[in-house]
């Protein structure tokens, strides 16, 4: 099988050997959740119980109206005891809703639906109804990303099977011990799409996948075009864009979607989620996810409740030395935010838990840019890091903007490949912002 | 619950390990074949003139920063490599007060004064080179036969000055085995010798073939690209054929190669994008060949680079199309009444 890739990136050490043979571990006992409202990308949605209300597995408990909304479902049976504003993964608080277990445990599921016997608009209904966003990055709602205008058809569904941040191994487990349901979610997402092409993309990292995977396809396909690509062992290879570049060598227009090239883009968690949506009825409560670092002595693959405090995991599930653990990390050591404490609740999108010891753990002061020109080499964009970096120093919004400050993915890679440790995606994130501005104040005063 | 030395910061959390000292250390190892063979060709002399403009440089900027409360960075080794390549851009014979006074303006003039590492816009030892040869032209310009120590019996002109001064290819190939450099006269045992090294010129830049076995290292080691010395050494090939030069000659013969390699390719004085390296690569390589063709000088890679230096700014404004690139729509013309005519 040929590999394929994009121009660009990176190769940060894997570190994947510590997890990626642990099999996956699925918690349902905890002493409570503390669920965030709004984890999706889009309009807030508001609580529909109280505090004292008893809830049920499965059932909602959050919502709104708008298109750009996805509901919330209690992820245990139990009692609901406060709703207040808690520290999240972003290092912001939002609201929350914290439930404590009740001794009986209920479920309360949708009705299986057949996703090839309904209409378009019962299974779209069926995607947002089980709260399903996308888990490999910003939470974007599924049911809007599977229901591009009639003006773009799809051809493509692709399954981003790529998992190139160092450390995590969730969605290498999940398909190596249930690959049917990644099949099936993909099925279901090419029927809602019309789309005439499924290829689960896949770091050649893990060719150990491949005949376990074209085996689910030719039980699940469901008479539908399936296949694997291998892709290059490369950051940022599971980046949207890039994956779209390596398998089709088609390019995502500048301020475009995916769907502007004819392809719907979406994880290996996303994808198990809409199967088990359409065949247990199942909501979004449970989040898939790898617990590893070096100050973690034993590194875990879990699926716990949505709404688990990362601190509730230790002692009983995951030991870490709390001496050498120097830096917690949400996520992926690429694009992760650190966090300053264990009181954070897992989300349906969090990928990882790192917990790096002082090895792993480094901090530096930024040096002078020596023009080496790796971060031009390594940006998988195609920006220039060096000069944009030079722009937004000197507040040259304009040249920032020309050099493509808003096609930057915030991969973080020109910053991994710096020598002189030049903070530059960290600039560029709030550069993009202020671009954002200044673009947003041109477009008032071109209106008066 | 951890206690507070937990860090915080932005991602990425994860880095390569290379730092400016390893980019550093990597040219100073792809130097090491030519400053030994410098030795080789001229003896003791020529480690003291590396020994002195190392130091100097060393010691100026670290002077240089600490008199004006900057940090002390010399552990970047950035320095040792100005001085390493003001010595090796130097003759043989050069009074060492006169190299050190080089390497001094090299890292103070050009560099220090324009805030150091990575911002200085001409390549320090270039600047270093062309002070000196202002100054003291016939010490810059006094140049010794291999092999033979440096008295005044044993000066000998340069290849390039043979022919610019009027003689052939030919006389340079006499010259050779007059001197016992070469075992025979004709063209191609001339062009052998060339590429060992073994004539008279600069310490360093001499031996085509250990220049080349930098350059690998530096490509293999993933501190250059190649584009800027191909550019350079193509375009003064055909350049030099083009106004009727021998361009395999001038290529094997002066300073162009090292030039390319080692001096064009400085990364803070050079263009950051694939297409400016390469028009600041072939702009330099055909200056260079101007120079010699039409210049007082017989060799013009100092000041073909350092001319390229003044334009890589922007040079830096070619950049690759970026992903996804739009072509941005031109507003569409008012339609005029009188379209045909």
């Amino acid at each position: 099988m040929s590999t394929k890739t994009f121009k660009g990136g990176a190769h940060p050490p894997e570190r994947k050997e510590r997890s990626a043979s642990v099999p996956i571990e699925i918690l349902r006992k905890v002493t409570q959740v503390v669920i965030p409202v709004n984890q999706h990308f889009g309009a807030p949605i508001q609580p529909l119980v109280k505090v004292g209300d008893l809830v049920k597995r499965g059932q909602k408990i959050a919502d709104a109206d708008g298109r750009m909304t996805v509901p919330l479902h209690a992820s245990i049976t139990g009692t609901v005891k406060k709703i207040e504003p808690r520290m999240q993964a972003n290092n912001l608080e939002g609201l929350a809703i914290v439930i404590e277990p009740a001794s009986e445990d209920e479920t309360d599921f949708m009705q299986p639906l057949d996703a090839f016997a309904c209409t378009k608009q019962e299974a779209l209904a069926r995607v947002r109804e089980a709260g399903i966003i996308g888990v490999g990055g910003a939470g974007f709602p599924a049911h809007v990303k599977f229901a591009p205008p009639p003006n773009k058809p799809i051809e493509y569904v692709i399954a981003n099977a790529a998992e190139c941040e160092p450390f995590l191994t969730i969605d290498e487990r999940v398909m190596e011990e249930t690959p049917e349901d990644l099949i099936d979610g993909m099925a279901i997402v090419m029927a809602i799409v019309g789309a005439s092409k499924g290829v689960v993309g896949l770091e050649n990292n893990k060719t150990h996948l491949v005949h376990l995977l074209e085996k689910a396809i030719a039980d699940k396909a469901h008479g539908l075009d399936i296949s694997v690509q291998l892709l290059a062992t490369k950051y940022p290879q599971g980046g949207e864009k890039m994956l779209i570049t390596a398998i089709t060598g088609r390019e995502v227009p500048s301020g475009g979607l995916p769907m502007d090239v004819a392809c719907v883009v979406s994880n290996v968690g996303t994808l198990k989620a809409v199967s088990e949506a359409f065949r247990k009825g199942k909501p979004v409560i449970d989040t898939g996810l790898t617990v590893t670092g070096g100050a973690c002595e034993t590194p875990k693959n879990l699926f716990v409740p949505v709404g688990m405090l990362v601190q509730d995991l230790f002692p009983d599930v995951v030991r870490y030395d709390e001496g050498k653990l120097r830096r917690i990390v949400m996520g992926g050591p690429m694009m992760g935010p650190a966090v300053p404490t264990l009181q954070i609740p897992i989300q349906k999108n969090t990928s990882g838990v790192l917990l790096m010891d002082a090895t792993e753990a480094k901090a530096y002061a930024e040096g002078p840019c020596i023009r080496c020109g790796r971060c031009m080499r390594a940006c998988s964009c195609r920006l220039s890091p060096a000069l944009l970096n030079v722009a937004f120093n000197a507040g040259d919004l304009d040249t920032a903007e020309k050099i493509g400050a808003l096609d930057c993915i915030e991969c973080g890679t020109c910053s991994f490949v710096c020598p002189s440790h030049i903070q530059l995606v960290q600039r560029f994130r709030v550069g993009k912002q202020l671009v954002r501005v200044k673009k947003q104040k041109e477009a008032l005063r071109a209106g008066k | 619950m951890p206690a507070n030395n937990l860090l915080l910061s932005s991602s990425p959390h994860v880095f390569t390990g290379v730092t400016p000292q390893k980019l550093m250390l990597a040219v100073i190892i792809a130097l090491a074949p030519v400053s030994v063979y410098g030795v080789v060709l001229y003896g003791l002399p020529a480690l003291f003139v590396m020994l002195v403009s190392v130091a100097t440089a060393v010691l100026s900027e670290a002077g240089f920063r600490a008199l004006t409360k900057q940090d002390v960075r010399i552990g970047d080794l950035s320095a040792v490599v100005t001085g390493l390549l003001v010595a090796l851009i130097s003759p043989p014979s050069i009074p060492l007060w006169m190299v050190a006074l080089g390497s001094f303006a090299a890292i103070v003039l050009a560099k220090e004064f324009f805030g150091g590492l990575g911002a200085n816009p001409f390549n320090p030892a270039l600047i270093g080179r062309a002070i000196l040869l202002m100054s003291f032209p016939a010490a810059m310009t006094t140049w010794h036969i291999p092999f033979k120590g440096l008295s005044d019996a044993t000066a000998g002109a340069t290849p390039l000055n043979i022919v610019k001064m009027g003689g052939s290819i030919a006389d340079v190939g006499t010259g050779f085995m007059q001197n016992g450099l070469a075992a025979a006269s004709d063209y191609s045992s001339t062009l052998v010798t060339l590429f060992v090294g073994n004539r008279a010129g600069c310490i360093g830049e001499s031996s085509i073939m250990l220049i080349l076995v930098g350059f690998v290292f530096l490509l293999a080691t993933r501190v250059i690209s190649f584009i800027i010395p191909v550019a350079m050494v193509g375009t003064a090939f055909l350049a030099s054929w083009a106004f009727g030069m021998d361009p395999v000659f001038g290529t094997l013969s002066g300073g162009i190669l090292f030039g390319a390699v080692f001096m064009a390719t400085d990364y803070s004085s050079s263009p950051l994008t694939p297409l400016g390296k390469l028009l600041f690569g072939a702009g330099a390589g055909l200056v260079t060949i101007i120079i010699r063709r039409f210049g007082g000088y017989p060799e013009g890679v100092t000041y073909g680079i350092l001319l390229m230096n003044m334009l890589s700014p922007f040079m830096d404004k070619l950049r690759v199309k970026k992903y996804g690139f739009v072509p941005a729509v031109k507003p569409a013309k008012p339609a005029s009444k009188g379209a045909g005519k």
